[in-house]
């Protein structure tokens, strides 16, 4: 008995010993999730990105202005309508310390086509066929069609970025664990579930990291990424939960990042049946619902009342549209037009997320008093948008992220009629004035006749009633007080490069 | 004995078949497309399409499940459709994780537990034997990701004593596994304190005393050798527990184990990854009841004389 008792605890202390990791000079940042591949052409999600985009570059970047900015490409130039010239920058080292060259921006494009089903909504337009290689560091890299979008979505964070023609060869299958890229970090390690190293690349073409250490930590429990920033755990806190803004606020030895996110969360109504397609019930439920109460109850006060549905943060948001204010009469008197004076059943979907079961709620009780019965349905998120597909959905809750920060990007997918059967217009709307001006947006370039275009667009799809606008939420990031030079993105891929401590 | 042990090792293999089946159908019940979850919500339904074929998604079900036996016989299970690294590779290196916390927790249990248990016994209704019964109740009815953030509050922001996430040094380690080994802790002290009243209350207990033992001797010798038979088979059952409670407990506490793999993979309809996990939960839980019969034989001259006789 002694026996085995002594060998149980020689056997614990053996698997229980671990390394503990240097402090010194090292950036930890909780992120909300791990992340699923460091291939850019097989992870186009946050988790991922976020972790890419320090060790990857792209030819052009989107400045503070908005304005697109060469990074690799040295300077651009737009020769006709779709061929784009790019003269890359010389001596550009890539981890592995091979040069980059025009033949690597060839062949990651093409991989990029022609590997990366998941970015196929980014790079679908390069018309990788015709890339034209001048010489080692110039390059023209044409559309497919006219694209004014073109260059937005080659400057990508991860379907625009540039890797090694040698080092994807090399890695094969493994890509996806073995990233090179151009950054001013370089891989280290990647412990799946729990944390990514990164370490600082001396090759670097630009100004060199300040903090040799980078790590990215998996905490999936929001409050625990609070409690780690709270006891130094972590250096910065990604994703924190609406519930602890408080606690991170009112902490005198640590900071708090709140931005506007740029999405918007929607009642999606399904407009190609009765009720529902009745202009007049729609306006009716937009009126009877109280997007502050949303705000207030369901979000702790995190985010902003939606008022249409561009996030208020992608250019040519119409600032000037009004605040949606309910008047439960009005509604009423809406309902009793359109012949639903004793109001009706429906059902309303969401996804098991407490905010969204929340506001699920608060409709509910709202609809209730122009006479709408809603009984809600709680999905968890596969099976939601599983259940979408279908197009079985009446009234339906959930939120449309603009990662690509242009309006058309928040409108196109989720109003043109084109994608009312497959696509992520789950509505199943449908108006010839907004198709019209939608497909005209895609052509025109930047300036005041595409902001008038879009303008335009949100009147008409505001007027229409065609999702009800309810709540723009919040970046929400907390930091220790002493990090400096946090670049702060509104896509959530953050820089860390210019980070130090004080 | 051997030839037992040997039996039942290749019983598993139906168990497998059962498992992996089950594991199988549930998913395929499960509303939501892997294809769909892998290119996101912007896919076009073309590519979706595309991909499901590219999978074999679209064959019928007793054919997917067939290509999946074939391979597993062969010692491939899969890709995860998310990662695209071998399923094999990824549950091989979140096991050490898991396996830790569950050793560590079911340490704390059964060193713990088991003489909680005795001592409520031989002080049968005294204050201490209350308030130990009371915490087990406490322990049984508490909901472990609650516990997890009760321990986090007072541990980790009130004293500062312990991170409160991660699972690379001892110090990072010992709250999840106090928080996974509580359930586990109330039921094996209940369990040898009522074991241990039937066994104290008879005869040749008594003899003991009256030929003069010291009471320890009595008390360890006669009386929990007699009684450790239900206390192997509880342990057992809760090492099986704590990989599920694993589930729970690593994604409060950010550890890097099967049970975190097993969420995710879950979430994003990731199959393999999902066959993978719960088939190496089932064939440990397995081992582990193995392992519990065979100890049986140790502790208890009868049964081991039921498997020498022919």
């Amino acid at each position: 008995m002694k026996k085995t008792l002594s060998l149980w605890v020689i056997l614990v202390v053996v698997l229980t010993a671990g390394c503990a990791f240097a402090q010194g000079d090292t950036l930890t940042v909780a992120m909300a999730a791990d992340s699923k591949s460091l291939d850019p052409h097989a992870a186009p999600d946050l988790a991922s990105t976020s972790v890419m985009t320090q060790m990857m570059e792209s030819l052009v970047t989107i400045d503070a202005k908005g304005e697109i900015a060469p990074l690799l490409a040295e300077s651009f130039e737009k020769l006709d309508e779709l061929n784009y010239k790019f003269v890359l920058r010389k001596g550009v080292k890539f981890h592995n310390g091979e040069e980059m060259k025009a033949g690597d921006v060839k062949f990651t494009f093409t991989r990029a086509v022609n590997t990366g089903k998941v970015i196929d909504y980014v790079v679908r337009n390069i018309d990788v066929d015709n890339i034209k290689i001048i010489d080692d560091y110039t390059i023209v890299v044409p559309s497919k069609t006219p694209d004014s979008s073109f260059l937005a979505c080659l400057s990508h964070y991860c379907a625009g970025v540039i890797l090694s023609e040698k080092a994807v060869n090399e890695a094969g299958e493994n890509v996806g664990t073995q990233p090179v890229g151009t950054g001013p970090y370089k891989f280290v390690n990647w412990q799946k579930g729990n944390r990514v190293v990164l370490e600082r690349f001396d090759d670097y073409w630009g100004e060199k990291a300040k903090t040799p250490n980078l790590v990215f930590r998996a905490i999936t429990e929001g409050t625990n990424r609070c409690i780690e920033l709270e006891t130094g755990g972590a250096d910065v806190a990604l994703s924190l939960l609406p519930i602890d803004v408080n606690r991170v606020a009112e902490n005198s030895k640590l900071s708090l990042i709140r931005v506007p996110a740029p999405s918007v969360m929607y009642l999606g109504m399904n407009v190609s049946e009765e009720p529902l397609s009745d202009i007049r019930v729609r306006q009716a439920i937009s009126l009877a619902i109280d997007n502050r109460a949303i705000v207030k109850i369901a979000f702790k006060g995190v985010g902003l009342a939606a008022r249409g549905p561009v996030p208020p943060t992608i250019k040519y948001y119409d600032a000037s549209l009004p605040e949606i204010l309910p008047d439960v009469d009005k509604a009423k008197a809406l309902m009793e037009e359109a012949g639903y004076k004793d109001g009706f059943k429906t059902e309303l979907w969401c996804r098991d997320d407490k905010s969204y079961i929340d506001t699920a709620t608060i409709i509910q009780a709202q609809l209730k008093k122009i006479g709408i019965d809603v009984s809600i349905q709680v999905m968890e998120w596969g099976a939601f948008l599983e259940k979408l597909k279908q197009r079985e959905q009446k009234l339906y809750l959930q939120a449309w992220n603009s990662v690509i920060a242009d309006p058309d990007y928040s409108l196109f997918g989720v109003f043109h009629s084109s994608q009312k059967l497959t696509g992520l217009n789950r509505g199943v709307y449908g108006n010839p004035e907004v198709d019209k001006l939608l497909d005209e947006g895609k052509l025109v370039t930047d300036g005041p006749e595409r902001e008038a275009i879009y303008l335009k667009l949100q009147r008409l799809i505001v007027d229409d009633a065609a999702w009800g606008f309810l709540h723009v939420n919040e970046l929400l990031i907390g930091m220790q007080k002493n990090v400096r030079g946090f670049i702060f993105d509104p896509s959530g891929n953050h820089k860390y490069y210019q980070v130090s401590f004080d | 004995m051997w030839r037992y042990i040997l039996r039942r090792i290749v019983y598993l293999a139906p168990v497998f078949i059962g498992i992996s089946f089950f594991v199988f159908f549930m998913l395929h019940m499960t509303p939501g497309d892997p294809a769909k979850m892998i290119l996101g919500d912007t896919a076009t339904e073309e590519n979706v399409q595309l991909l499901r074929a590219e999978m074999g998604l679209n064959d019928p079900f007793l054919v997917q499940y067939w290509r999946y036996i074939k391979n597993a016989v062969r010692g491939d299970i899969g890709k995860s459709y998310i990662t695209k690294s071998s399923v094999a590779r990824e549950v091989s290196q979140a096991f050490p994780a898991t396996v830790k916390l569950a050793l560590f927790s079911i340490t704390i249990a059964i060193f713990v537990g088991v003489p909680l248990g005795i001592i409520s016994a031989i002080r049968q209704y005294s204050l201490l034997d209350n308030i130990a019964m009371g915490f087990a109740l406490i322990g049984i009815s508490m909901p472990v990701f609650w516990l997890g953030l009760l321990l986090i509050l007072f541990f980790c922001v009130k004293l500062g004593w312990f991170p409160a996430s991660g699972f690379d040094t001892l110090k990072q380690m010992i709250l999840p596994a106090v928080t996974l080994s509580t359930p586990s802790l109330a039921i094996i002290s209940r369990i040898s304190r009522s074991s241990m009243l039937e066994v104290i209350r008879q005869d040749y207990i008594r003899t003991a005393r009256a030929k003069g033992q010291a009471e320890l001797r009595v008390i360890w010798d006669h009386a929990l050798g007699n009684a450790l038979i239900p206390i192997v088979t509880i342990v057992g059952l809760q090492f099986g527990g704590l990989l599920e409670g694993a589930v729970v407990t690593e994604a409060v506490f950010a550890v890097p184990g099967i049970g975190s793999l097993l969420v995710e993979a879950i979430k994003t309809r990731d199959y393999p990854m999902v066959l993978g996990g719960v088939l190496f939960i089932g064939i440990v839980f397995s081992l582990v009841n193995l392992a519990v019969d065979v100890l049986y034989a140790y502790i208890d001259p009868r049964i081991k004389a039921q498997y020498q006789s022919p």
